[in-house]
């Protein structure tokens, strides 16, 4: 009977739960591709998953605490539309969600009392979605009578990483935008201001796509491997493969830009022929994001295909809450962010062209000035004596024909010297 | 006629070809600039782009092999003179300008009647054209920021950062575009408003007459007939 095909124990556990092997292998897949990892490494993911998840005998699901800070849950709503793995096998089979404001059956002291647990424990990921809201001592993000800060940083004192989820997280987004009373700031500077040395993983987006956090997740929790996203960083502690490259890039209209085919306007002929939204405020070639390639809800559409221009979500700086999305790209049909000049909201052309044109006029009231003391032609004629020298006779710079009432010093031979050609070095 | 004699001692050819190339990729920068910032002209987009970068990189290597021939070409130290000295040396601070700065200030703004003796250069002058190959410099160290095949070297990256981030960064190069034009004001309405000599001599080569003035006396000393 040896030659005879046999079904391993891993797959009759699959097949128990309505599995097959090949739906598995393309969970695999899905899963290599989501770390950013090679297809060749399908068989590590498949043995990783084998070993950790579902064949484990005992509960050995990675922990993750899911906090909510200054935050519109638009990243959690997110995150709960994800496909790959879909949102199932990732809070059942993957994850212990031990504790999530939003998602957790549980309510009241029964969760902060498992969220205290898990602290205790060690050994877990947490997830922090929204901004860190400095101001009021904290209190702005009261929950179960413990200020914000110091729940973040309970929890993230003893997480084996941080994954700051949505721009706010990462540094403020549009919660620290002028005059950002609530002193918002990422979670990285954050920690680093408290000194807290825990690994931080910034993920932007407004919200974030749900598949980003999963390649960051799946690195963690199912290859087990620290190093895998650490390595991937680039110097925002962003995922690189993500992060490193511009909308523009990837994007899907990027030939309508290269061929010089524009929308000016909404709800013209340009605009339905899909052309190149750059004219109506597109940020893409300022923003490092690859949701191009990525797309949204399941994979079916993103910004740029639905006809929206890019807003520039992903713009996070997590070292200077002032470079936040929404600061830096509004008026966000514009090509150019307003500045502030007191309590005016300016466009830099109005700025620069109302200067130049204020410099221009200055030049054209000078020229009438000019024409008006006769300087025009030729200028005027040339002072006798330089005025310091009028002053400081003994002290003089030139040699005049008076040293006090000065006068060119008219010599035919000087004349000669200077007008033909010499060296004199 | 007032003005001193125009030599062409006082810009050698080299520095004549110079300056043609700063006009041209200067103009073809800020055309090519605001048609990349907003395109109007949509069909000229990628040409526009692909002139930006190549006027760019021939603006900034124009500016370097001027700085580097300052130390080699030589130039008269002022103007209605035919002697020379290396061309740096028109460049630092001269005796024919000491304590001229306030004058040629008053001179401009109509608070001094007569035109001050100087060097080729006035003061506020010189100080403004040395301003320009920082300007170019700085443009550059912008552009190559904002370039997608550089804005990812750490340096651009770091600068990037400094500045607060591509949107900062667009509109320091935006704004940076403006100072040129204002330059290019100030300096085509001074170089003209008293006669078209110094332009002759600049673009053409052509020289002019007038008074002579002697470097070594710091005055002037007569007068240029031979010369029209």
């Amino acid at each position: 009977m040896e030659n005879q095909a046999t079904m391993s124990e891993f797959d009759s556990i699959l097949a128990s739960r309505g599995v097959s092997r090949r739906s598995f292998m393309k969970l695999c897949a899905g899963i290599a591709a989501a770390a950013g990892l090679s297809p060749l490494a399908v068989p590590r993911v498949a043995s990783a998953l084998e070993e950790s998840v579902i064949g484990a005998t005992s509960g050995d699901l990675y922990p993750v605490i899911w906090i909510e800070g200054a935050s519109c849950t638009g990243c959690t709503e997110s995150f709960a539309q994800v496909e790959t793995p879909d949102v199932a096998s990732v809070v059942l089979d993957l994850i212990s969600l031990n504790y999530s404001e939003t998602l957790s059956a549980a309510a009241g002291h029964s969760v902060e009392e498992a969220k205290a647990q898990t602290i205790k424990a060690g050994n877990y990921i947490l997830i922090y979605e929204g901004a860190v809201l400095e101001a009021f001592d904290g209190n702005a993000l009261r929950v179960a009578g413990e200020v914000g800060t110091t729940a973040l940083v309970e929890a993230a004192e003893s997480a084996n990483a941080v994954v700051a989820v949505g721009s706010c997280a990462v540094n403020g987004g549009w919660m620290a935008a002028a005059p950002n009373p609530a002193q918002a700031l990422g979670v990285q500077q954050y920690l680093e201001k408290v000194g807290v040395a825990t690994p931080v993983v910034n993920v932007p987006g407004c919200p974030v796509n749900p598949e980003w956090v999963m390649s960051v997740l799946v690195d963690v929790v199912v290859m087990k491997d620290m190093d895998l996203l650490l390595n991937r960083l680039n110097d925002f502690n962003m995922p690189g493969d993500l992060f490193n490259q511009t909308i523009h890039d990837n994007c899907e209209r990027r030939g309508h830009f290269e061929n010089g085919e524009f929308v000016y306007e909404f709800g013209s002929e340009e605009e339905a022929l899909g052309y190149c939204l750059y004219p109506v405020g597109c940020k893409g070639p300022q923003t490092r994001a690859m949701c191009g390639v990525t797309l949204w809800n399941n994979r079916r559409s993103w910004c740029v295909q639905a006809g929206a221009p890019c807003v520039g979500c992903c713009e996070s700086n997590p070292h200077n809450p002032g470079d936040n999305w929404v600061e830096v790209n509004t008026p966000f049909y514009k090509r150019m962010r307003d500045l502030r000049i007191g309590p005016l909201n300016l466009q830099p052309t109005t700025i620069a062209v109302t200067v130049t044109g204020l410099v221009a006029a200055a030049l054209v009231v000078h020229g009438f000035g000019m024409k008006a003391s006769g300087r025009m032609d030729g200028g005027a004629p040339f002072e006798k004596i330089r005025k310091w020298d009028s002053k400081h006779p003994q002290q003089e710079i030139g040699t005049y024909a008076d040293p006090v009432t000065g006068g060119p010093v008219l010599d035919e031979e000087l004349v000669h010297k200077n007008a033909d050609p010499r060296n004199n070095d | 006629m007032a003005h001193l004699a125009h030599y062409r001692e006082a810009h050698p050819l080299v520095f004549v070809i110079t300056h043609w190339i700063n006009l041209v990729a200067m103009v073809m920068l800020i055309l090519t600039g605001f048609l990349i910032h907003f395109p109007f002209l949509p069909f000229l987009m990628g040409i526009a782009r692909g002139c930006h970068l190549f006027f760019g990189f021939v603006l900034f290597f124009n500016c370097i092999a001027r700085v580097i021939m300052a130390f080699f070409v030589k130039t008269s130290p002022t103007g209605g003179t035919r002697q020379q000295v290396t061309d740096y040396k028109t460049w630092l601070p001269q005796k024919d300008n000491r304590h001229q700065a306030l004058e040629w200030i008053k001179y401009y703004l109509f608070l001094k009647k007569d035109h001050p003796l100087g060097a080729k250069l006035g003061v506020p002058q010189k100080i403004s054209y040395l301003l320009i190959p920082v300007l170019i410099i700085v443009m550059f160290w912008t552009g190559l920021c904002l370039w997608g095949v550089t804005m990812n070297v750490p340096v651009f990256a770091a600068t990037t950062n400094l500045v607060g981030g591509l949107m900062s960064m667009r509109i320091i190069h935006y704004f940076m575009m403006y100072v040129f034009i204002i330059f290019m004001f100030i300096h085509i309405y001074l170089a003209n408003v008293e006669g078209f000599e110094p332009t002759k001599l600049m673009f053409i080569h052509k020289e002019h007459g007038g008074l002579v003035y002697d470097p070594d006396l710091h005055n002037i000393v007569g007068e240029d007939h031979d010369v029209h």
